[in-house]
């Protein structure tokens, strides 16, 4: 249940967003037709737009030191450079992206496998739910180390720490949905002629999905962080790589390059999934 | 006139259809912990002939909804049995359709897949699941609603709804649980109407619970009043009014049945506050 808090706590931070849950929008008005609310969309950003334009002057005014805080133009130029001359950014994003989603892809199958079978089966939920619930607090990024020692310093290590740190939140997030599966909705479905597979597959699965998105939003961002850090570690490629990369060989547009990136990544892939949400759980009362 | 309304004797129940359920003794006891057991329900024998509608009212807590989800096959009595058909039931089955007071349709379907749901998960083809909808919505009067998602619609809907999708299973026995309570009291006697109407056309068994009397009294063959805590059939009342009973609600006889129903359950409910 903290996951559930915790991802409405993210959407309270837009307030112009629709929650993930939300219903389907109120019919088309005029504005919506001539598409002005995705220039809305974007023009809702603009403190982001303000916050570069003041980096940007204080540069010019050189209030800002330039070995933390390049002028924006030149890490515009490095971004440039860096993506359609040399691909070099855009191999590291792919390494990145490649081992976040091999992680989110495994913990997102095994999780809510493991979470249906546990709001499902007595004698698993009562044999899981203590563990879990013992090693769910565990900041994962502690098993690092270990995790380096069995599986190395390759994809394999920064794969399964991902894993880890994505199937817990999926994993809880699954379980409270099934447990929270109205019990008439059951008995409606079984006086219908639904046996247990039917059951699970129209009933309990489509019931908890939202509560399984839910956990998938907190677990994308776990990714992030964990690819992240994991490259910071130990790797030769990768965003976090070069991030460190560029803040040791004194580049500090490259460095940006690496922040920005990983940032405007993570808030689209949230925006996506938002959108996805709103658009599978259009039946729910909003 | 409370003379010629005593419990029904059994020869009075084998008069004229077969019995199509016939609950044996049914007794439920719910563990409390340290105090002891709850006894819900206590030794109830009841039987209702094929295409009879029979009503089960009494004050909130005296298990009739409990009863209901046994012949559902839902609960299992503690002890005691319940006949379909001369068989013992074992599970729930969609010849037993049940329909629940709150909307128990599928948020996540629309109208027209709720109303499928039964015959989906029997197998049977999409195409001819799309006209058994269609007959089963036209029938509710809703096939105009087919697309919309059931947050979309109105309580009664949503009951209408619910009685649809129970009927896209072809059930013999309809097992109604407050199916009307929870809606305002104009779509309510529109409801009943129609229920009457949908009755009085295929003449299928109704368990009907209910705590409102008047319901009970315009829809029933007969009218079981069950007392509280234990939950013990206290009398059957059979409902002698012609049909059709559209126009009965406004005539002397109902108003005679209905306070006899009530005088019976008042004294009841007045010894269970005490």
């Amino acid at each position: 249940m903290t996951m559930l808090t915790a991802s409405r706590r993210t959407e309270i931070a837009e307030p112009d967003s629709r929650p993930d849950a939300g219903g389907p929008r109120p019919s088309k008005t005029i504005s919506d037709r001539i598409g002005w609310s995705r220039f809305g969309a974007i023009t809702r950003y603009y403190p982001v737009l303000m916050l570069f334009i003041l980096w940007e002057i204080l540069s010019q005014l050189h209030l800002l030191d330039p070995m933390f805080m390049p002028p924006l133009e030149d890490v515009a130029r490095t971004f440039y450079k860096e993506v359609f001359v040399t691909h070099e950014l855009l191999d590291h994003l792919q390494m990145s992206v490649m081992r976040a989603a091999a992680g989110l892809g495994l913990a997102t199958v095994v999780g809510i496998a493991v979470g249906i079978m546990m709001g499902r089966v007595r004698a698993i939920e009562s044999f899981l739910d203590p563990l879990i619930s013992a090693l769910f607090p565990t900041p994962k990024l502690a098993l690092f180390p270990l995790i380096m020692i069995f599986l190395g310093i390759g994809d394999a290590s920064k794969i399964a720490l991902i894993f880890l740190g994505c199937f817990f939140p999926i994993t809880i997030n699954t379980y409270s949905g099934v447990k929270n599966v109205d019990k008439f909705y059951i008995w409606n479905a079984r006086t219908k002629g639904a046996n247990g597979r039917q059951l699970v597959w129209h009933v309990i699965i489509p019931a908890a999905l939202p509560f399984v998105f839910a956990g998938l939003r907190v677990a994308t961002s776990t990714a992030f962080l964990l690819i992240v850090a994991s490259e910071l570690i130990a790797a030769n490629d990768g965003l976090g790589y070069l991030i460190m990369f560029a803040e040791r060989s004194f580049d500090p547009a490259l460095m940006w390059c690496g922040i920005l990136l990983i940032a405007g990544m993570g808030f689209t892939v949230d925006r996506l999934l938002l959108a996805l949400g709103a658009r599978l759980f259009a039946w729910q009362d909003s | 006139m409370n003379g010629t309304m005593v419990a029904a004797k059994p020869a009075d129940v084998a008069k004229a259809d077969p019995v199509h359920v016939d609950m044996r003794g049914v007794t439920q006891r719910y563990r409390t912990g340290r105090r002891g057991d709850l006894l819900a329900l206590d030794r109830v024998d009841l039987q209702a002939r094929r295409g009879e509608f029979v009503s089960i009212v009494g004050p909130s807590g005296c298990g009739k909804s409990t009863l209901l989800y046994i012949v559902a096959g839902l609960l299992e009595a503690s002890e005691g049995e319940v006949l379909v058909d001369g068989k013992k039931i074992d599970g729930p089955d969609p010849e037993r359709g049940l329909v629940l007071q709150n909307s128990s349709i599928f948020p996540w379907r629309t109208v027209e897949e709720n109303v499928a749901f039964g015959p989906q998960m029997a197998g049977v083809a999409a195409n001819k699941r799309r006209t058994l909808t269609k007959h089963y919505l036209e029938m509710v009067g809703l096939e105009k609603f087919a697309a919309f998602y059931p947050r979309e619609l109105s309580g009664g809907m949503k009951q209408r709804i619910a009685i649809a999708q129970m009927l896209a299973c072809g059930p013999s026995l309809f097992l109604m649980d407050e199916p009307f309570g929870a809606l305002d009291s104009l779509s309510r006697e529109v409801l009943q109407d129609q229920l009457l109407q949908l009755w009085e056309r295929d003449r299928k068994t109704v368990l009907f619970v209910t705590h409102s009397i008047d319901e009970a009294v315009l829809l029933s063959d007969r009218v079981v009043v069950m007392s509280p805590l234990p939950g013990r059939v206290k009398e059957i009342v059979p409902i002698d009014l012609p049909r059709p009973r559209e126009e009965a609600r406004a005539s002397q006889a109902f108003g005679q049945l209905r306070n006899h129903i009530w005088a019976a359950i008042r004294q009841e409910t007045m010894e269970a506050i005490g």
